[in-house]
């Protein structure tokens, strides 16, 4: 027996040494750095150096505020079309579901440049199509692009955009795990259409939603191309910049890798933070 | 006041017809078996009742009132099914009172009905668990549970017992049948299972391919059958047909050749029109209307094949030339002598049916 897994770590070592070396190793090696003065050479140990800065950084207190906000209210908005959507989707009246379902998935592998210059264009304040529409029914323009307030709306719209589809396949597949007759009970029993969705499809559907929910809070925490590409590196002044934009601006602009180091231990312990905080809000009762 | 009536009652799934315009009258506080072999079209008839299907031609009228168009929560029927149907993420006890709650019925009421319920099931212990916590007899009791608080004139039950095990389903059907006692009100039962068909039922209406062959009383349909297929649906294990060919008619009766079975004639008096002389037949016998050779009215030797042993009776799977038979045997606990035996069929013990499978009477 022992002989056996011997010989099935033999055949798992190459897999392993490059996990290890590409995986492992940076990420201990980052959680190192961040107590390390990177400013100096050589660098030298100072444990309070840059989480003592992070604390008192008006930058990073910015880039968690806007990153925070839109998680706030991008993630709901974002899964409830996605619900939405999905639940048109899984409709019988609905023809050519399969060229909706392409549709709904084609944003996420539309390349990040490309999607990102064609939402520039459309909500280019002269040209933009967007702008147009608001025109035509007697709105103002809107300068997307040199205020705080359009700006945070837009990375919002950009992002959900992208990733609602997404969500909706992964939901649509939870909504058809429902067997019909469940339905059919409940029509029986005289409840109506919006109160199925509500007391079966919903709950029924709680472990999906909160899986999408748990896949977008690590998605946005990390939030990057958008405010890099849309709103040109969290524009207007500093007003879209997110957490994942200031750890690049301090990482790779500055090159300086402790406080990045630290900023990104951030990132992900706030991930885990909201996220086990919104599994225990959504446990199965029992 | 909750009779059931069918009216020509017509199926189309888009051109494709699946019920080809059945009439079943059932009276109230009846209890009304439909069986048939899968794809028969039970579900479908059952379905178009509860109104989870439209009807595409003809009535159906609950309580003399054609429903056709009615809402189906507005039918007075409640519905078992054959998954149960539960709502997976609510308490026993959530999916009793679901529908009640939700039509803002009074609480007091509610509480009522849903502990009427558990104690006619004997579910009150389990009120506080959920499906997934449930065996499958018990989840069919909470099925049924919810049909029950509906307080509904009819029943629809679609094969409520096929998912459990057998000492269950026989245990499962008593309280069915208890349950009909108990309430009085009208049940339509869905089988394919003639066992369930002949314990449960007033009345079975046997169907075949989207086609009403016959209704009847159980026992009716045992000793009366109107065609071929019914009398191979109903009884276990199934009638033996035995190829036969009219050789003479006279008073009203047609002597018939066993054309297998080396000449061997049987004398069948009839009441019916005569059929041709020379006429192709088939001759029905049960496997309990064979009799020892020399005590009925025509000896066929056969050589027993396999015997299945029940204890109290054996079924022997006998050759008889190219037939195969199914004989019921006192059960023997020594068998002497070889596997070549003799039995006897009776005529008035015996079936004739012609060779489209109508029954010559
Ligand atoms: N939604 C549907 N669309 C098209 N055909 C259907 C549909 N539902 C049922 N049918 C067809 O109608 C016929 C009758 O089906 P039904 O479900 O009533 O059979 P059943 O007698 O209940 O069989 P079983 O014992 O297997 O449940 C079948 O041939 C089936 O293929
Ligand atoms: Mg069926």
């Amino acid at each position: 027996m022992r002989y056996r897994n011997a010989t099935a770590y033999r055949f798992l070592t190459p897999y392993l040494l490059i996990f290890a070396i590409f995986w492992i190793w940076p990420i201990i090696s980052s959680f190192l750095i961040s107590f390390q003065a990177t400013r100096t050479v050589p660098w030298r140990f100072a444990p309070t150096f840059n989480w003592g800065r992070l604390i008192g950084d008006p930058a990073f207190f910015n880039a968690l505020k806007n990153t925070l906000l839109i998680l706030v209210i991008q993630v709901p908005v974002m899964i409830s079309l996605a619900v939405v959507m999905a639940v048109l989707l899984n409709s019988p009246l609905l023809k050519a579901r399969g060229l909706y379902r392409f549709a709904f998935f084609a944003p996420v592998v539309v390349g990040e440049v490309a999607y990102s210059a064609v939402f520039r264009l459309m909500f280019s304040l002269d040209f933009g199509i967007v702008n147009k529409l608001l025109n035509s029914v007697g709105l103002e323009k809107i300068d997307w692009f040199s205020n705080v307030t359009p700006a945070m709306a837009l990375i919002m719209i950009a992002v959900t955009w992208r990733w609602a589809g997404y969500n909706a396949i992964i939901i649509l597949a939870g909504l058809q795990s429902i067997p019909d007759d469940v339905y059919e009970a409940a029509t029986l029993d005289r409840v109506s259409k919006l109160k199925q969705f509500f007391y079966i499809t919903l709950p029924l559907l709680k472990p999906v939603i909160v899986f999408c929910a748990v896949l977008s809070i690590i998605g946005t925490m990390q939030l990057f191309t958008e405010p890099f590409l849309i709103t040109e590196r969290g524009g207007p002044g500093g007003g879209t910049e997110t957490l994942g934009l200031l750890l690049y601006r301090q990482g790779f602009r500055s090159l300086n890798f402790g406080y990045a180091s630290a900023i990104a231990y951030t990132m992900a312990g706030l991930a885990i933070a909201i996220t086990l905080v919104q599994l225990w809000l959504t446990r199965e009762p029992k | 006041m909750a009779a059931v009536t069918l009216t020509n009652v017509v199926k189309r799934f888009g051109t494709f017809e699946v019920v080809h315009g059945a009439n079943i009258d059932i009276t109230d506080g009846e209890f009304v078996v439909f069986v048939g072999p899968s794809g028969c079209g039970k579900s479908t008839l059952l379905r178009m009742v509860a109104g989870l299907e439209d009807i595409s031609g003809g009535e159906i009228a609950i309580g003399g009132k054609v429903v056709n168009d009615v809402e189906p929560a507005d039918r007075g029927i409640a519905m078992v099914f054959q998954s149960y149907a539960l709502y997976p993420h609510m308490t026993v006890e959530q999916n009793l009172s679901f529908g009640l709650r939700m039509n803002g019925n009074p609480k007091a009421d509610t509480e009522r009905r849903v502990k009427r319920a558990a104690e006619i099931l004997c579910i009150d212990e389990l009120m506080q668990r959920r499906p997934k916590q449930l065996s499958g007899g018990q989840r069919q009791r909470v099925a049924i549970g919810r049909a029950i608080v509906r307080e509904p004139q009819v029943f629809l039950f679609d094969e409520p017992l096929s998912n459990l095990d057998a000492e269950l389903r026989v245990q499962m059907r008593v309280e069915i049948s208890r349950l009909h006692k108990e309430l009085g009100v009208t049940m339509i039962y869905v089988t394919h299972d003639q066992t369930e068909a002949m314990t449960l039922a007033d009345r079975i209406v046997v169907l075949k391919a989207g086609n009403v062959e016959q209704i009847g009383a159980p026992l009716d349909l045992y000793d009366d059958p109107a065609n071929r297929f019914v009398a191979g649906f109903i009884g276990s294990p199934k009638m033996n047909f035995i190829a036969a060919k009219v050789v003479d008619l006279s008073n009203s009766a047609a002597t018939v050749e066993l054309v297998n079975h080396g000449g061997a004639r049987l004398r069948k008096p009839l009441c019916g029109p005569l059929p041709a002389p020379g006429a192709e037949v088939v001759l029905g016998v049960r496997p309990e209307h064979f009799f020892e050779a020399g005590e009925g009215d025509c000896d066929i030797p056969v050589k027993a094949d396999v015997a299945e042993h029940l204890g109290s009776v054996s079924y022997v799977y006998a050759d008889a030339g190219p037939e195969e038979l199914i004989i019921e045997r006192e059960a023997r606990r020594q068998r002497a002598g070889s596997d070549h035996f003799t039995v006897s069929i009776r005529a008035e013990r015996s079936l004739l049916f012609d060779k489209t499978g109508a029954r010559i009477r």
